[in-house]
């Protein structure tokens, strides 16, 4: 389609093709022009071939000399007064604003050839070795698309004079250790066992009129090859002691044991829309993701059956949620009256707010679409259902909260389909995101805004231009833009960062994307975006969390956003999903921190399950 | 005749409200309903009686018998031209319905009055027929325009292909130095309001602006003829010229018809032309591009311009179908009508880059019509969607940009029009051949 003077400046040494037929005679502007975005595309279908096209900045203002057709490359002989080429201009080399930082030697150095051209001539010889080291290139001229070599230091350098962190909240969570679970006459923790009061089932199905029948299963390890219908929500079991609030003061927490949601409909539908992990748990779930349980932890299983046709409607899944929740919060209640004796570990969050260092924000897209897509906001207790506000309800409008409410388990996560790429109520308490924005004292993390996805497109727009509003308000230097899921969801992801990136402010996205989730829409602000793709084919593999954000993928983003708050380009993404994106950018950001990344396991791991063999690998 | 059906909305603004009931004894020229809001009198068409008041058109068993004379309109000042063009209950006859007594109201401080004599709908032939046979009449309704709104400068917009009507024209414009011609390409669309002022006085207007941003109004030219009859003759609108062509029996050609009573069924008018040849496809009201299907029962309005008869669709088997959905053409709901018709199922829309909302809601508006803003990712568009036909609702410049890039992904393509242009014996909306320049007459005379 015919471009805007912009970005015809943009892509000046791109080649330049008429979008339309053109009468001889006229002086080409760049609304004539074709937006090189789809060169790539034509090119494979046949339809362009563009040996000996003029660049749009030899073309733009000269004179079209015989009447063309569209899709026709503007060469020398239909065109008088072209201009002279220019030299793609080098970005600016960073060498002044990184100078004061210590890892300044890498970045100066890659920053001249990240957007430019490495030219080598050579022309006769025998034996010539070239050795140029990958770091030097701007992190391989060949893939580095996401995070541009020479990632980190370059904002190090702080505008302001260094000011004192000041330390706003901490949160204090005491772990209790449990490593065995059985039913007995009442519940209760008996040192590191847990009982479950028998019979407690019957008061979780009377609780709500959805739900026609719940059974509890209690899976070890040595159970991990059983059966399971869809797994809806994978939750931590804490409470917060005496009068403390959500998000502050001291958290208990059972470590070696977690709740988990399935169930089905009363026809035995799986409570789930594209795709679901109904099967054996072993095959099904991607180990220590962070909404994922851990190798080795036992499950509380909740199977439960909502009435039919509910499946797909809110009602449904909020029902088995809140009759699952009867049964964790009787174990909260035991789990707030444990001698401190029984703690074995003790972790404290703190937020600081880091005056004079880039100020940003994470905004998190939660889903809102309302039919089975829901989440409660803000319960009294860590991942409860008493007290949250289901985001629908609320109008999917932005709600600010502070990254330890966050990790305090503020979010009851109603989202189960889509298994591998949505995010489960433990995510939350275990964001790698906001663990790495709060932890690193090169930047100032001021807060977390949740917001909704809503169904309808005007709806979208309407969530996307509050968060816009707000991030002006916040005055920050830059936003992350994280969302969970694909597809339907994209089109707000991408109004986010329209709506913030129209503000002058940088933006890193985060989504599951590669090949099956691959962005339906787009708008110039989303130049920097970081893939959450873990899966071996780039799509949604039905293993539950499998693609969702790691701390990886964290990293990653953080780097990107210094960079781009720094001013750095990052190269545009490749046409096709290309894996060695990723890990070019690993390696990049581990040759500048010093430090290594673990990358994480993929489904790969896992034993084949009869559902991938038949859909997937 | 059958009864005459005056339906009650027949112009841009709100209906009209009755002020007839069922009994009375109308007149040609008796009003028969006020606007609500924005709007404008209606008039009864015909001699009878009225049958029934519906909540949307008044039913009136015309008389046997039909005198040519007519019930003269009222006004307090007889001299009050703008007056008299409001009481006539006159609206944009083009087809876009807009009262035209408040288009005229406004000063436009010796501007111009832009005359759209396009007729930029293949197949219709009453416009420039009119300019052919009622040239003084015209004229003269163009100078009481140009007195009513304050404009210095008058200007026709025709294309430069209707020669007989260009030589009467400038016959007729010749000895007044305020008047000029400004020839058009034959391209689709040069009769759209903004391609008017765009190419007379070279301003390309915002989708949201009017004309009168740029000093001028304008005026379809059976509209002047409506305007000097209220204010010559003191005779209301309720009629209208059109053109009826189509699967008829005797042929294909063009029949025209001046002055017919608003109401008149969509089936008397087919009748008179010679009725339809069956089998047919579907029938148009409107022209190819923007007309809508309609049914024999189906009154003429204030804005019916053409009723068309078109041959049988093709049958696609169910194959699947891409949309693209242009101002120029149908709406989103004509293009899937098409698409059910010739029994295709749609696999992907895409609206032309260039088609806009004015407002949320309201009809497309091209930015800059019969200039194409490039289609080639629409097409990777449909052809990643899995279509293996497309139906385009694209003008001439749009439709050949599709043409340089579809047929080489191998998507078949239809235009909206197809149906109609193959019945009619038009060529088909595919490559442009023709330039967009065309040479002016020397000073416009």
């Amino acid at each position: 389609m015919s471009i805007t003077a912009e970005t015809a400046k943009a892509h000046a040494h791109d080649p330049a093709v008429l979008c339309c037929r053109a009468e001889a005679g006229i002086t080409i502007e760049a609304a004539n022009l074709e937006d090189p975005a789809i060169f790539d595309d034509l090119v494979d279908s046949g339809l362009l071939n563009l040996d000996g096209a003029l660049t749009i900045e030899e073309v733009l203002g000269a004179k079209l000399t015989k009447t063309c057709d569209s899709l026709c490359p503007l060469t020398a002989d239909v065109v008088e007064g072209a201009k002279a080429p220019s030299k793609p201009a080098a970005p600016e080399a960073a060498e002044e604003e990184a100078a004061p930082a210590p890892a300044a030697a890498p970045v100066a150095a890659a920053a001249p050839a990240a957007g430019g051209v490495l030219k080598i001539h050579i022309g006769e010889g025998k034996d010539i070795d070239l050795e140029i080291p990958v770091g030097a290139l701007g992190g391989g001229s060949a893939a580095a698309a996401e995070v541009p070599a020479g990632a980190a230091a370059a904002v190090a350098a702080a505008p302001a004079a260094e000011q004192e962190a000041k330390l706003i909240r901490s949160l204090t969570r005491k772990h209790f250790n449990i490593t065995e679970v059985k039913r007995g006459p009442e519940t209760k923790i008996e040192g590191t066992t847990l009982y479950i009061r028998e019979g407690i089932e019957k008061e979780c199905i009377d609780s709500q009129k959805l739900v026609y029948d719940l059974k509890i299963d209690i899976i070890t390890p040595a159970d991990y090859h059983t059966y399971s219908e869809t797994i809806m929500d994978v939750q931590p079991i804490a409470t917060k002691e005496g009068e403390d609030e959500l998000g502050s003061g001291v958290t208990r927490v059972l470590d070696g044991v977690v709740m988990m949601v399935t169930g089905t409909d009363a026809n035995g539908v799986q409570i789930g829309e594209f795709g679901s992990s109904e099967g054996f748990l072993d095959e099904n779930i991607m180990w220590g993701r962070p909404g994922a349980p851990e190798k080795g932890e036992i499950f509380i299983k909740t199977q439960v059956t909502v009435k039919e046709g509910t499946n797909m409607e809110r009602p449904g899944p909020l029902a088995a949620h809140t009759a699952s929740d009867i049964i964790t919060q009787e174990i909260r209640e035991c789990l707030k009256k444990l001698d401190e004796s029984l703690v074995t570990d003790t972790e404290t969050f703190d937020q600081y707010r880091r005056p004079g260092k880039k100020k940003v924000v994470i905004v998190k897209e939660i889903m809102g679409q309302g039919a089975m897509h829901d989440n409660l906001i803000l319960p009294v207790e860590p991942v409860g259902i008493l007290g949250g506000k289901p985001n629908v309800d609320l109008g999917n409008v932005p709600v600010a909260v502070s990254p330890l409410e966050v990790l305090d388990g503020c979010i009851h996560a109603l989202t189960c389909i889509g298994p591998a790429s949505k995010e489960m109520s433990r995510h939350y308490w275990r964001e790698p995101l906001v663990l790495e924005a709060l932890h690193d004292e090169e930047i100032d993390l001021c807060g977390v805004i949740f917001v909704g996805s809503p169904q309808i497109n005007a709806e979208k727009f309407y969530v996307s231009k509050r968060v816009g509003q707000i991030c002006e308000m916040l005055d920050v230097d830059g936003a992350f833009v994280t969302t969970e899921g694909f597809g339907n969801n994209h089109i707000d992801f991408a109004s986010h960062h329209e709506q913030i990136g129209m503000r002058g402010i940088p933006v890193v996205g985060m989504s599951f994307c590669a090949v099956q989730g691959a962005l339906v829409v787009g708008n110039k602000y989303m130049t920097h975006m970081v893939d959450n793709n873990k899966s071996e084919s780039g799509i949604e593999n039905e293993v539950l969390a499998c693609n969702t954000l790691c701390p990886e993928d964290a990293v990653r983003a953080v780097q990107m956003l210094k960079n781009a708050m720094g001013g750095e380009d990052v190269k545009a993404a490749e046409k096709k999903w290309n894996p060695n994106v990723k890990s070019s950018n690993v390696e990049a950001i581990e040759s500048v921190t010093g430090k290594g990344l673990n990358l994480v396991e993929n489904e790969q791991s896992l034993p084949m399950s009869q559902k991938r063999k038949e859909k997937y690998d | 005749m059958g009864n005459v059906q005056i339906l009650l909305r027949q112009h841009v603004g709100a209906p009209c409200a009755a002020i007839v009931q069922a009994g009375d004894e109308v007149k040609k020229g008796t009003k028969i309903a006020t606007p609500t809001g924005l709007g404008a009198n209606i008039f009864s068409s015909v001699y009878g009686v009225v049958e029934e008041v519906l909540e949307d058109r008044i039913v009136i068993r015309p008389d046997e018998e039909q005198k040519e004379e007519f019930v003269p309109i009222e006004v307090e000042d007889e001299n009050d031209k703008l007056a008299l063009v409001k009481e006539a209950g006159i609206v944009g006859m083009g087809g876009a319905g807009f009262p035209t007594g408040v288009k005229i109201g406004t000063d436009l401080k010796g501007g111009y009055v832009l005359v759209n004599a396009a007729e930029c709908e293949p197949g219709l032939r009453h416009n420039i027929m009119q300019l052919e046979e009622k040239t003084d009449i015209t004229i003269r309704g163009l100078k009481y325009c140009m007195e009513i709104s304050n404009a210095s400068k008058g200007i026709i917009a025709i294309k430069k292909k209707n020669e007989k009507a260009v030589q009467i024209l400038r016959d007729a414009i010749k000895d007044d130095d305020s008047l000029t011609i400004h020839l058009l390409p034959d391209i689709y669309p040069m009769g759209e309001e903004r391609a008017v002022v765009r190419e007379c006085l070279d301003k390309l207007l915002d989708p949201t602006q009017l004309p009168s941003a740029a000093d001028a109004v304008v005026i379809n030219c059976e509209t002047l003829l409506r305007i000097a009859e209220a204010i010559e003759e003191k005779k209301p609108c309720y009629s209208k010229n059109m053109t009826v062509i189509g699967k008829l029996n005797g042929g294909n050609e063009p029949h025209v018809y001046m002055d017919i009573p608003v109401g008149t069924s969509v089936g008397d008018m087919i009748e008179r032309a010679g009725g339809i040849e069956e089998p047919y496809g579907e029938i148009i009201m409107g022209g190819p591009f923007t007309g809508k299907s309609t049914t024999l029962d189906a009154p003429v309005t204030k804005t019916t311009g053409g009723i068309i008869v078109t041959i049988e669709f093709p049958d696609l088997h169910g194959a699947p179908v891409g949309l693209l959905v242009c101002a120029c053409g149908g709406s989103e709901d004509r293009m899937r009508e098409i698409c059910e018709k010739m029994n295709g199922k749609v696999v992907s829309v895409a609206r032309c880059k260039q088609a806009v909302e004015p407002k949320p809601g309201a009809a497309l508006k091209c930015e800059n019509p019969g200039n194409c803003p490039g289609q080639a990712q629409k097409c990777l568009q449909f052809k990643k969607d899995g279509a293996e036909y497309i139906i385009i609702g694209n003008c001439s410049d749009c439709s050949n940009t599709v043409m340089g890039s579809a047929p080489k992904m191998k998507l078949k393509t239809f235009h909206q029009t197809d149906h109609v242009m193959r019945t009619i014996g038009h060529s088909l909306y595919r490559r442009l051949t023709v330039s967009k320049q065309v040479d002016q007459l020397p000073n416009g005379k």
